[in-house]
């Protein structure tokens, strides 16, 4: 006849575990939905791989020995006949830079203003004309003192008006300066009225340059001479 | 407005004649053991007999070079060449070796795209003292002068793509993307989420040229249709 053991009541379980069990399982659940979702989007999604240019022979240079250096030689040679000679002009129309050589030699670097490469159309018939400076190779055809400008109709649709049915409105012979130099299709070196923008892309394709470096690109430079623009 | 009067020795080294027609002419024989450098040197020629400017590519010089009649106009060095797929992480087919040297055009190239448009709605009657005034600091012109646009123009990208004629993409930037495992498994979720959105883009591969953002930049309007790109064989 014993008494009863009084029960030992289970201590309830700390508070602390309870907590952490209430965010861990919730947030493991989250964290395999994220990288399970991730997974298949990863699977599915497209990613930059690098892969070094590899070369293979490109089979156009077949031959024996000296029939490969006979055309190096003539190669060679030719290319070299290709390079320029006596006076050429060199403009960069992103630095805004034209260059005089003579023989290989640098003569003078002078700020110019080169095309805006900017398109305009007429809202009449949709037709376009782009602002830019030639790239390549062009020649000096012709080279006038006082320039007069006959302005093409752009000259006027650009300023929002219709151009005039009197052709004796479209001369100008003050906006190009005193000299011109012209590479054909309408572009010309010539000089400016707006000299603080020199150095800037700002023309309609022509190039721009202040007074002195214009009077001695335009003394040094002959007709026929080439002009490289890039 | 002169920067410059006197002649500058640098400038001739930097207008120099073809890197190579110098190597050509230099080193005779070692052209005979090399029948991929005398292709070039012929391709180089095919390109300079036209009045056109191109780009010449060496891959193992590192360096693009812009040219024109056989003559350099600007050299630009490169900090990383690749050929750079857009495929998934798992999987995907290697690129198999280009044949080289070659010269490939730009089908579609930025510089002729990324273009600003001024398009007046409508025209009013010509009137000789109709012109917009000229911007401060020009001085006065007569009515009839057009000051024409001194608005300055929007700075070329730094990152752009052009087609080429071979199915790749040329792809001008400033880095390449990191390669990492990390790196490119989160590029590939990111680019998972956007299809699932509908938003995916098909990305051909693209020979990837790393470069200093200022020449990138430079670079970006000599990227015109039928730009002709002459790339050199490794050595």
């Amino acid at each position: 006849m014993g008494a009863d053991k009084p029960s030992v009541p289970t201590p309830p379980l700390p508070a602390r575990p309870r907590w952490i069990l209430g965010i861990a399982v919730p947030a493991l659940a989250l964290l395999v939905v994220v990288v399970g979702t991730a997974a298949v989007m990863a699977r599915f999604g497209h990613a930059y791989r690098a892969y070094p240019l590899v070369a293979s022979v490109a089979g156009k240079a077949d031959g024996d020995a000296r029939d490969l250096e006979r055309r190096a030689a003539r190669a060679s040679a030719a290319l070299q006949r290709l390079q320029p000679r006596g006076t050429y002009l060199v403009v960069d129309t992103y630095r805004n830079r034209l260059h005089v050589y003579r023989d290989g030699e640098l003569l003078r670097t002078a700020v110019c203003s080169t095309g805006t490469g900017i398109v305009l159309r007429d809202p009449r018939n949709g037709r376009e004309w782009v602002f830019d400076t030639p790239l390549g190779e062009r020649i000096i055809e012709n080279k006038r003192r006082n320039p007069v400008w006959a302005k093409p109709d752009w000259a006027f649709i650009e300023e929002g008006m219709l151009p005039p049915t009197d052709p004796n409105e479209r001369f100008d012979d003050v906006s190009l300066g005193k000299y011109g130099l012209y590479m054909g299709d309408g572009y010309i070196i010539h000089g400016t009225l707006f000299k603080s923008l020199l150095g800037r892309r700002v023309t309609h394709g022509c190039i721009r340059l202040g007074d002195e470096d214009l009077e001695f690109v335009y003394n040094a430079t002959p007709i026929g001479a080439r002009v490289f623009l890039y | 407005m002169s920067l410059s009067t006197t002649p500058r020795p640098s400038a001739l080294a930097y207008f120099c004649t073809s890197a190579l027609v110098v190597a050509a002419s230099a080193a005779a024989s070692d052209i005979s053991a090399r029948p991929a450098r005398v292709a070039a040197l012929e391709l180089e020629l095919s390109l300079a007999q036209r009045p056109e400017v191109y780009l010449l590519l060496n891959p193992a010089g590192r360096t693009l070079e812009v040219k024109i009649r056989g003559v350099t106009l600007d050299r630009v060095p490169l900090t990383g060449i690749k050929i750079i797929t857009h495929a998934p992480v798992f999987g995907g087919r290697a690129v198999s070796p280009l044949p080289l040297p070659a010269i490939w055009r730009l089908v579609n190239g930025p510089g002729d795209t990324d273009r600003e448009y001024i398009a007046p709605t409508e025209l009013r009657p010509y009137n000789p003292d109709g012109y917009d005034d000229p911007p401060p600091g020009t001085p006065p012109t007569r009515p009839g002068t057009s000051p024409s646009t001194g608005t300055p123009l929007p700075e070329p990208p730094a990152s752009y793509r052009a087609q080429l004629d071979t199915g790749y993409d040329l792809w001008i930037t400033t880095t390449l993307p990191p390669q990492g495992f990390l790196a490119r498994a989160s590029a590939a979720v990111r680019d998972g989420w956007q299809r699932l959105r509908g938003r995916g883009i098909h990305l051909p591969p693209a020979i990837t040229l790393a470069m200093a953002k200022e020449d990138a930049v430079r670079l970006h309007h000599l990227m015109r249709s039928n730009m002709a790109i002459l790339v050199l064989a490794e050595p």
